[in-house]
């Protein structure tokens, strides 16, 4: 294999790409100090590892692991619930850090954003690496948690920059030394690669992601679609995919799915869970004046079997009222009455603006009119006293029953320990030190 | 042009720029303001904003970029009065701070944390309370500090003096304390609140 570069120019843009570590196990040892340098474990009220440390990770700990094999692997791991509210006030302020630096910061998901960094050398007065380095700092010194920053020319290889090192790690990927960090890579570790791409490739005995990227491209126009041919672009260092700096506005598809414990076989009970999941995803598409084309119902048994239907609308809609029969026959096509679950699911998929929905000659206008008008209601009441003031009979039970068995402990600290003021439902917009002082 | 037309004219132009910055989440460039406002020339632009810095309403940092003062403040400054006296708040255009300013500093590096002992009372900070810890300050002798001293977490007063440290306590009945291995400062205590009812 030829040892030349797969371009000369070291930095004709620099994308930085950002990657907490163990984010929501950090985030606990940040307001937990005393749990720093312990193994610590986040998903107590689901049953399974949502987060873990990279002390835990150490002894074996993965993402998804149940919790009673987390007790043998890592007898001393501090298993804590989940307290997504300080999880989002981590990601939000590690938003508004990496803001000071450039205003082009795409927040990828609640703990990864990509950053243009492109032409700041100068106003930092220093390398793209001290600009990361600078990130960095700030954030360990502001938020208390590590993260670990990849800087290239392209995202894709800013994505394979960061996890290069983690924890804390800092890797820049110039151009000249693109080909060096992509030799021993495996093709199916890039971005965007998936198993199925990733056998298909090696059917052409591309192995590595060096192989795939000195592919010509009419092989690769040849045989692989769009979003592969960018990739491959990416690879060879030319940026194709830009930094989007708008928040979301859209979305494929929108997905509701929930544990509860402790398993149930109660059929009136996990059809609830369902209707919550439902009325949730609806709530979202609304939300973003969308509607959805198809319906897919999953359930989930107490040993992690899946099952699912996907069902086709006869109209778009994001009305649960509309739903709630496909959703039934959905639902007795994949319950099985021996099976005890642990988990209910729905999609809404083929998402469409809600403004584009055609009617038809047959559709009860008035009826829709009026349907509109509930929602829109519902919806201005659940910004006002919170989601769930009104809701559909069918899921009721979720309300009697509650999500979890009340073992105590189970719900995050940030909800018991109240400040004055402070209710149920609306807290300070700050995270709270758990110090005993 | 007479003082009316000019003071409206900059009112409308500070709601733009705060309208940026509330809508963007950052303070316009310099030439985003000239685009907003209709000004070709980067100087006018520059006179501008120094006439918004003397009133309070902006200011720069040390690299020139633009920070938020007043417009940053989520009680409305400039309302549109259409006739009538002018209200106090438009004359003085923005001398007014949210107890969230007046309290929180770095708001990405502010913490909470609820008191639970007394060795701070006669500073004032009993058992219950809530302070306000800043992470984002470096903490100067004589500040309250939330700090780790050899594996123990403590709030106590910063009394440095020449090489050696020692966290004091506000109330007689608790020791001052020397660090013997390690001393690591989590944050400092910037305020104390107390709400009654």
């Amino acid at each position: 294999m030829d040892t030349n570069p797969l371009t000369i120019s070291s930095w004709p843009k620099a994308i930085l790409h950002l990657d907490a570590d163990a984010f929501f196990a950090s985030c606990e040892q940040a307001i937990h100090p005393e749990l720093k340098g312990r193994p610590v474990i986040t998903g107590k009220e689901r049953g399974i590892v949502s987060a873990a440390s990279y002390e835990a990770k150490a002894k074996g700990v993965k993402r998804g692991m149940r919790l009673f094999e987390v007790k043998k692997a890592c007898p001393d791991a501090v298993i804590v619930p989940s307290d997504y509210e300080t999880y989002s006030l981590f990601s939000v302020r590690m938003f508004e850090i990496l803001r000071r630096f450039s205003p082009d910061v795409e927040e990828y998901s609640i703990d990864e954003a990509f950053v243009d960094v492109t032409g700041l050398r100068r106003s930092f007065h220093g390398s793209y690496g001290i600009i990361a380095g600078k990130m960095q700092e700030a954030v360990e010194k502001e938020l208390g948690i590590t993260v670990s920053i990849g800087v290239s020319l392209t995202k894709v290889l800013a994505k394979i920059g960061s996890k290069h090192k983690k924890p804390n790690g800092l890797t820049l990927i110039p151009g000249r030394e693109i080909h060096l960090y992509l030799e021993k890579l495996p093709v199916e570790k890039i971005w965007g690669i998936g198993p199925n791409t990733s056998a298909f490739l090696g059917k052409f005995g591309i192995k590595t992601a060096l192989e795939f990227a000195r592919k010509d491209e009419r092989f690769i126009q040849k045989h692989l679609s769009k979003p592969y041919q960018e990739i491959w672009h990416e690879l060879n260092g030319r940026s194709i995919c830009p930094v989007i700096s708008e928040s979301k506005s859209s979305y494929q598809s929108i997905s509701k799915a929930k544990t509860f414990t402790p398993p149930s076989k109660d059929k009136a009970f996990i059809f609830a869970q369902l209707s919550k999941n439902l009325e949730n995803a609806c709530i979202k598409a609304r939300r973003y004046k969308l509607a959805a084309t198809r319906l897919i119902v999953f359930l989930r048994t107490q040993d992690f079997r899946d099952s699912g239907i996907e069902i086709k609308l006869s109209r778009p809609t994001a009305y649960p009222v509309y739903l709630f029969q496909p959703l039934k026959e959905g639902f007795s096509h994949v319950f099985q009455p021996d099976n005890l679950y642990r988990q209910t699911g729905v999609v809404l998929s083929g998402l469409m603006p809600d403004a584009e929905v055609q009617r038809s000659l047959f559709d009860d206008n008035s009826k829709m009119e009026k349907m509109a008008k509930i929602y829109t209601t519902i919806d201005v009441l659940s910004e006002k006293f919170g989601k769930y003031t009104v809701h559909h009979a069918a899921s009721l039970a979720t309300k009697i029953q509650a999500q979890h068995e009340g073992e105590r402990g189970d719900i995050p600290q940030r909800v018991t320990g109240l400040f004055k003021g402070e209710n149920k439902r609306q807290r300070l917009g700050f995270p709270v030190l758990h110090i005993k002082v | 042009m007479t003082k009316d037309l000019r003071e409206n004219r900059l009112k409308a132009r500070i709601r733009v720029i705060a309208d940026f910055y509330h809508k963007k989440g950052r303070m316009p460039s310099f030439s985003e303001i000239g685009d907003m406002v209709g000004m070709k020339s980067k100087n006018a632009v520059y006179k501008l904003v120094n006439k918004l810095e003397k009133l309070k309403v902006l200011e720069r940092d040390d690299k020139g970029r633009l920070i938020p003062v007043s417009i940053a403040s989520s009680v409305k400054m400039l309302g549109t009065v259409e006739a009538g006296f002018p209200s106090p708040a438009e004359e003085e255009l923005s001398d007014t701070l949210s107890l969230d300013d007046l309290l929180v500093k770095n708001p990405q590096a502010t913490f909470l944390l609820k008191v639970s002992g007394y060795s701070m009372s006669e500073a004032g900070i009993l058992p219950g309370d809530m302070v306000i810890v800043d992470k984002g300050q470096s903490p100067k002798n004589g500040d309250i500090v939330i700090a780790e001293v050899d594996g123990e977490w403590t709030m106590k007063y910063l009394d440095k003096s020449g090489d050696s440290v020692t966290l004091m306590p506000a109330n007689p009945k608790f020791k001052p304390i020397k660090p013997k291995k390690e001393l690591k400062i989590a944050g400092v205590v910037t305020a104390v609140v107390r709400k009654y009812r």
